[in-house]
């Protein structure tokens, strides 16, 4: 087996854990799979000339979607257990799929992970929505376990379909 | 009530409305032509399109405008509309082009909206078509302090009459600073609400405490904001105003205290505060000390359909409304404290924003009320403070004693009658402008 292969073993269980953790609503575990200095961001996605596909996504430090340090990913979380954050109370079913990894080591030991996602989301009644995009995750072992250091989450959409974006991708 | 008229959905003695005017398609359709067909309605920012050929596709109600800057530097509004069989000549967000192509048959328009070429002009039209009769339909655009207006009504007063003494509030936020402000976005999403309630929820300062008290909890816990709790809000300084058609809030309060920014830290509440006393004197000599040190623009709605600032609900059906969430940020200011406002704007707004996710299931169920039988019949109330608003010494509009109030939205309710029973612009009223506009601050910024 070589090296890229045990690394796609080792991350696959992780992501679908996550995956687990996440449609089972259990978010303070979940938060606890991001490093202390992560950044959580989802750009903007533009109509643009295929050969100006360099603009298509927005850049950090532009609008941004979500560009939530740790700290914000926790007040998300946190804001869930009051009891009153509306748009998750009754919360929505949600099912991850995740899949299409492909991961490889940087230099630094960290390691680059790319999936691609499918999440549907059903809320209250008849609210409905299905999510695609993928994920770039830079990946940093702490204390023997992975851990999610940066999420850049792509989502394959224009305007966005969904009433709100109250789920976590 | 004048029974004549065809639109009477208010009662202002009581602030009952009726509420079928959020569902019905038939007042809906009647809207998009005796609203979005006349008002001056925001359609972009000058920091969207900063350089020459540049454009911005944008919408003016459901229709698709592009904006453009020509080659000399001059703003068109253009209908996304290809002359010949009205396919979109446009079909990215931005860019930058001279020119545009229609993707069908190829007719081509100079980014001013003249109709440059056509294929088979000779050999298949016998140059017999009229092509300067062609040209895309072009809107009248005026800019407030870079904020881009566009109106499709040729009897339309100018924009300065149209946001009247509202200008004198709006001045506080948005031309405030010798280097203007930037745009930044818009974050799209589709919510299944009517677009009227967006609007109407500016000046609702009463849902703060029940409907975001998961996130003002959170943030006072995490950040130390304050809680925004009931009393919080029945004892606030702040007033609630309604000038020429326009629903604002503003903090009344000579405490020199910095502009209230969404859920930001106290460390950037600090760094705000240095900022705001550094640019004072600027300020002071743009509006003038009442303005600079006493009024701070808060939650405010446009008419019709501009949302706190430059942020959009476009009108897509009676149930449905585009939302595009855009931050202003000052130009010039510290690229700390922009990032800051920037983080706090895109957390707490747009469609992931802790405190705007909330809100949208509340705004979509008042939509759906009108749809069932036995609801659709029974009036929202609006009748908080009816009786209990009136002139000001100091402050132009109809200021209500007290910010808790709805005195607003009936209003707003009553200026879009006023618009849907107009014949023609002649017949909508405008407030005289009776502001004392001190400072050095234009239209132009
Ligand atoms: S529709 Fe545009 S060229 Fe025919
Ligand atoms: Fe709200």
């Amino acid at each position: 087996m070589t090296e890229q292969q045990a690394l796609w073993l080792e991350l696959m269980p992780f992501y679908i854990r996550e995956a687990w953790l996440l449609d089972e609503r259990r978010f303070k575990e979940w938060v606890d799979l991001f490093t202390d200095d992560v950044l959580y961001f989802m750009p903007r996605r533009k109509n643009v000339p295929r050969r100006e596909a360099h603009r298509e996504l927005t850049e950090l430090g532009d609008l941004a979607i979500f560009e939530e340090d740790k700290r914000y990913l926790e007040m998300r979380v946190a804001r869930l257990d009051t009891g009153m954050a509306w748009a998750e109370d009754p919360p929505s079913r949600t099912r991850h799929m995740i899949g299409n990894l492909e991961a490889a080591f940087l230099e630094n030991g960290e390691v680059e992970a790319r999936t691609a996602f499918l999440v549907y989301r059903s809320h209250l009644e008849t609210d409905h929505q299905l999510l695609s995009g993928c994920r770039e995750d830079t990946l940093r072992k702490v204390d023997g376990g992975w851990k999610v250091a940066k999420r850049t989450i792509v989502l394959d959409a224009n305007v966005l379909l969904d009433k709100n974006l109250s789920v976590f991708l | 009530m004048d029974t004549a008229l065809k639109y009477a959905v208010i009662d202002p003695a009581t602030g009952k409305i009726d509420r079928r005017i959020f569902s019905d398609q038939a007042i809906y359709d009647d809207e998009m032509e005796k609203i979005f067909g006349r008002a001056w309605l925001m359609i972009g920012h000058e920091s969207l399109v900063p350089s020459p050929d540049d454009y911005f596709h944008t919408y003016m109600g459901e229709d698709p405008v592009i904006l453009t800057r020509d080659g000399q530097g001059r703003l068109h509004a253009l209908l996304n509309m290809c002359r010949h069989r009205g396919n979109r000549v446009v079909r990215c967000d931005d860019g930058n082009a001279k020119r545009f192509m229609c993707s069908y048959h190829g007719w081509t328009y100079r980014n001013d909206g003249t109709l440059e070429h056509v294929p088979g002009k000779t050999e298949a039209y016998y140059d017999e078509l009229d092509m300067a009769s062609l040209g895309l339909i072009e809107a009248r655009v005026e800019t407030y302090a870079g904020i881009i207006f566009a109106t499709w009504a040729k009897d339309a007063p100018s924009l300065e009459a149209y946001l009247g003494d509202a200008r004198w509030y709006l001045d506080t936020v948005f031309n405030r600073l010798d280097g203007g402000m930037q745009a930044m976005g818009p974050l799209k999403w589709l919510e299944p609400a009517n677009w009227k309630t967006m609007v109407d929820n500016c000046s609702d300062n009463y849902h703060v405490p029940t409907s975001h008290i998961s996130s003002a909890a959170v943030q006072s816990r995490f950040l130390g904001r304050p809680r925004l709790s009931h009393e919080d809000q029945f004892a606030s300084p702040n007033k609630h105003v309604f000038v020429n058609g326009h629903a604002l809030t503003f903090r009344d309060a000579d405490d020199n205290a910095p502009r209230y920014v969404h859920g930001v830290s106290d460390k950037i509440m600090q760094m705000f505060k240095e900022y705001h006393e550094a640019t004072m004197p600027e300020v002071e000599r743009r509006l003038g000390t009442l303005r600079a040190r006493r009024v701070q623009l808060g939650n405010h709605s446009i008419f019709p359909n501009g949302i706190l600032g430059f942020r959009l609900a476009l009108p897509r059906g009676p149930l449905r409304t585009e939302f595009w969430h855009f931050v202003l940020l000052d130009r010039d200011a510290p690229e700390e404290l922009k990032r800051a406002i920037r983080i706090g704007s895109q957390a707490n707004n747009g469609a992931a924003g802790m405190f705007e996710q909330d809100d949208v299931d509340n705004w979509r169920q008042v939509t759906d009320a009108s749809t069932s039988r036995m609801a659709r019949g029974l009036p929202q109330d609006l009748s908080m403070g009816v009786g209990h608003a009136g002139l000001h010494a100091d402050y132009p509009g109809v200021v209500s004693e007290r910010y808790i109030s709805e005195n607003n939205q009936r209003l707003f309710y009553m200026r879009w009658e006023q618009f849907m029973n107009a014949g023609s612009w002649g017949d909508i009223p405008l407030e005289p402008m009776k502001a004392r506009f001190e400072g050095s601050a234009t239209m132009r910024g």
